[in-house]
């Protein structure tokens, strides 16, 4: 291998000091080492890249993260050396400060193999540089469209990246017509997972669907059955687009406590148990697990991996304070939101929740897609109360007023900590609060939560 | 009393939580006792659009938009602009104003004919225009802020015959020149104020309730409502938003 340049190794040197300094002050940066180092050598996702044996990419709006860590956890048990952004910082940025993580002092890699989150729209800005072996694409639902226009394009943009590179196999969700759709866009070698029919589908739609035209001749598609959104068992009756053959089917899931299911292959069917809730976690492990098997890892290795998962910030992650229990949990878009809110509901005793809206870049400038979010299921649910923080706080208590949440159970504070001690205050001993922020609110609440574990221990 | 909704096309243009706008118009009729019957109106369907005192447009890809447009010049079109002229209201968002207009040119140069509701057209422009949108309208006499999120990539123009919603304080507007933002023809609005326009102008949503109400039962007063958490969001929008970026100097000064 030829010697890194000078710029190069400025790059990194610059990255892993900044990344150094974040620790210190105890900051979560995970995109600004990249950022920098970006800046001083615009080639360095290659150079850094480019010396891993195997690149894979994980791509889609919801699920990416845990996807991501799920499979990076099987990775390491099967003994592979792995550098995956595991925060899910997914822009250039992010992808960067995780090559530059893994990355020596003298510019070589540690890792042989990079597993790496990638953010959609950055999808067809990289592909080229990254020139990944596979790429694991989740779903494709409505999210921070300000930054995106719309989704079709969004699809479009990453179909033209992935003809560009020789060999790339695919592993799709064949439960998603927009994602099944890249096998006959690309022409690439594709591979699908998708969850078989059980008592969890439904045969009505929700309101919000964002593929409900065929993605190739714009008719609109016909269901059997629906699992959420879009995703289901579909048909397009004028030519004949359909939920594709699946390669790995997840059978019989149950939910509670944890998700377990039988992972079909074949004639062979095995079973998987994920600590984590929530039915759109069934679509995450079940995406790992497919990437894994594809890359011929044993089944029990995968099966011990997903057994023993543990989420990072704000995956359903869970805080014990004073014996009250928080749970963190990310929300930034409407299939998302409504998948959160869905699991809250199949709790017993009364809702608590705060809810952090922002609006900077990285949570989307425009909030309007609170209005997508079925808040209207929380109307008939025993609420406690709902606190609304964040920069859009004030817009997040309207949205619950027009669902029907009656206003004295509504309050706006806009101060975090707050917030937080407001939302503590409401439950008891042995009762849960939940928090849900997005993006941007993510790492300050998850410090917040943390530091207050902390002090009762 | 009642308000009869038409909602057309509420599977393909429910872009941006446009439905905000039909849960903020049926709540504030029913707070007032008022019931409010939605009927969906979708691609295919003919309907008697005459029959309705509010018919609801809400955005969509493009891809949508132009399935709609056949659909809407074939069956709907022209009993939409009969209810218009005898006294419906109508609220039309982003795609949905784009299309009542007399025409839409595409990048190619290829133009899309409209339903020429509004004397305007919009021509496809270079890069899109986004991002949080305050403009001044005079409501009842009095000189009101309307809030809202902007994402478009067409530009409007309007011709003769059409008065604009309002005057841009802060984002682009109909196409980022003249400074206007939407378009008025009797009771007909349209605009590219997004998503949930009328929970957070609240004063609108009255505007729009009394004239679709006015219809059937002659001139309306509405009882006044609480509305302390949408009166907080709107000016909260105005004070983030609503003053033109060349004040960042003096913003950075008085922060010294």
């Amino acid at each position: 291998m030829s010697l890194p340049s000078i710029k190069t190794l400025l790059a990194v040197w610059l990255g892993k000091g900044i990344a150094c300094v974040n620790r210190t002050l105890g900051r979560g940066g995970t995109s600004l080492p990249g950022m920098a180092a970006l800046k001083v050598d615009p080639a360095l996702i290659k150079k850094l890249v480019s010396q891993h044996r195997q690149v894979i990419v994980v791509t889609g709006t919801n699920g990416k993260t845990t996807t991501n860590n799920i499979l990076a956890g099987i990775l390491i048990r099967a003994g592979y050396r792995v550098a995956w952004n595991r925060a899910g910082a997914n822009m250039k940025s992010g992808i960067a400060t995780a090559l530059i993580e893994n990355t020596s002092l003298l510019g070589k890699a540690r890792t042989s193999t990079a597993l790496l989150e990638v953010d959609e729209a950055t999808v067809p800005l990289v592909l080229a540089d990254l020139q990944p072996a596979i790429m694991v694409v989740t779903n494709f639902f409505r999210d921070q469209l300000d930054r995106y226009g719309e989704l079709d394009k969004t699809v479009a943009l990453i179909a033209e990246g992935a003809k560009k590179i020789p060999g790339l196999k695919l592993i799709l969700n064949a439960d998603d017509p927009l994602v099944a759709s890249l096998a006959q866009r690309t022409g690439r070698d594709s591979y699908f997972y998708g969850v078989a029919a059980s008592r969890w589908v439904s045969r009505v739609p929700e309101q919000v669907r964002e593929g409900c035209h065929c993605p190739f001749c714009s008719h609109c598609l016909e269901y059997a059955y629906y699992h959420f959104s879009q995703l289901g068992n579909y048909r397009c009756p004028q030519c004949g687009f359909s939920r594709p053959p699946v390669h790995w089917e997840a059978v019989d899931p149950d939910m509670a406590p944890g998700i377990t299911f039988y992972l079909q292959e074949k004639e062979e069917r095995w079973r998987l148990s994920l600590p984590l809730e929530g039915y759109y976690n069934l679509y995450n492990v079940l995406a790992a697990a497919a990437a894994a098997r594809f890359m011929g890892i044993d089944q029990k290795i995968v099966a011990e991996a997903v057994r023993t998962y543990t989420p990072q910030t704000g995956r359903m992650e869970e805080f014990n304070i004073g014996g009250k229990r928080v749970l963190l949990v990310l929300v930034k878009n409407p299939a998302g939101f409504n998948q959160v809110l869905r699991s809250l509901l199949l709790k017993e005793g009364p809702l608590n929740m705060v809810i952090a809206i922002n609006d900077l870049d990285a949570d989307g400038k425009d909030v309007s897609w609170l209005w997508d979010v079925n808040f209207e299921m929380l109307a008939k649910a025993p609420v406690g109360k709902i606190i609304c923080t964040g920069l859009r706080g004030a817009d997040m208590a309207v949205r619950l007023k027009y669902a029907g949440i009656p206003e004295e159970k509504l309050r706006i504070i806009d101060d975090r900590e707050e917030a937080v001690e407001e939302g503590l205050n409401l439950i008891g001993p042995g009762e849960t609060l939940y928090v849900l922020p997005t993006y941007t609110n993510l790492f300050p609440m998850s410090k917040i939560l943390s530091s207050r574990q902390g002090k009762r221990k | 009393m009642e308000i009869k909704i038409a909602y057309l096309y509420s599977h393909q243009l429910n872009l941006y939580g446009d439905r905000g706008n039909i849960i903020a118009l049926c709540r504030r009729a029913e707070w007032r006792g008022i019931r409010p019957v939605v009927v969906e109106i979708g691609l295919g369907e003919k309907a008697d659009l005459k029959e309705y005192d509010f018919i609801f447009l809400g955005g969509g890809s493009d891809r949508e938009q132009q399935i709609i447009t056949a659909d809407l010049l074939r069956y709907k079109g022209h009993s939409l602009v009969e209810a218009v002229e005898e006294g419906t209201a109508l609220l039309s968002i982003c795609g949905g104003y784009q299309l009542l207009g007399q025409f839409y040119r595409t990048a190619t140069g290829e133009e899309i004919k409209g339903i020429g509701l509004f004397n305007a057209y919009t021509v496809a422009g270079k890069g899109r225009l986004i991002g949080n949108i305050v403009i001044e309208t005079e409501i009842d006499g009095f000189k009101r802020m309307v809030v809202g999120f902007e994402n478009h990539s067409g530009r409007t123009y309007l011709g003769a015959g059409v008065k604009p919603m309002g005057r841009v304080l802060a984002g682009y507007g109909n196409n980022g020149e003249d400074g206007f933002e939407g378009a008025v023809y009797k009771k007909a609005w349209g605009t590219y104020l997004h998503g949930p326009l009328l929970p957070k102008n609240p004063f609108l949503a009255d505007l729009l309730l009394r004239q679709a109400l006015e219809k059937r039962y002659g001139p309306v007063e509405l009882v006044p409502l609480k509305d302390g958490l949408e009166t907080l969001t709107h000016e909260r929008i105005v004070e983030r938003f609503g003053k033109k970026k060349k004040k960042l100097f003096a913003g950075i000064l008085s922060k010294i």
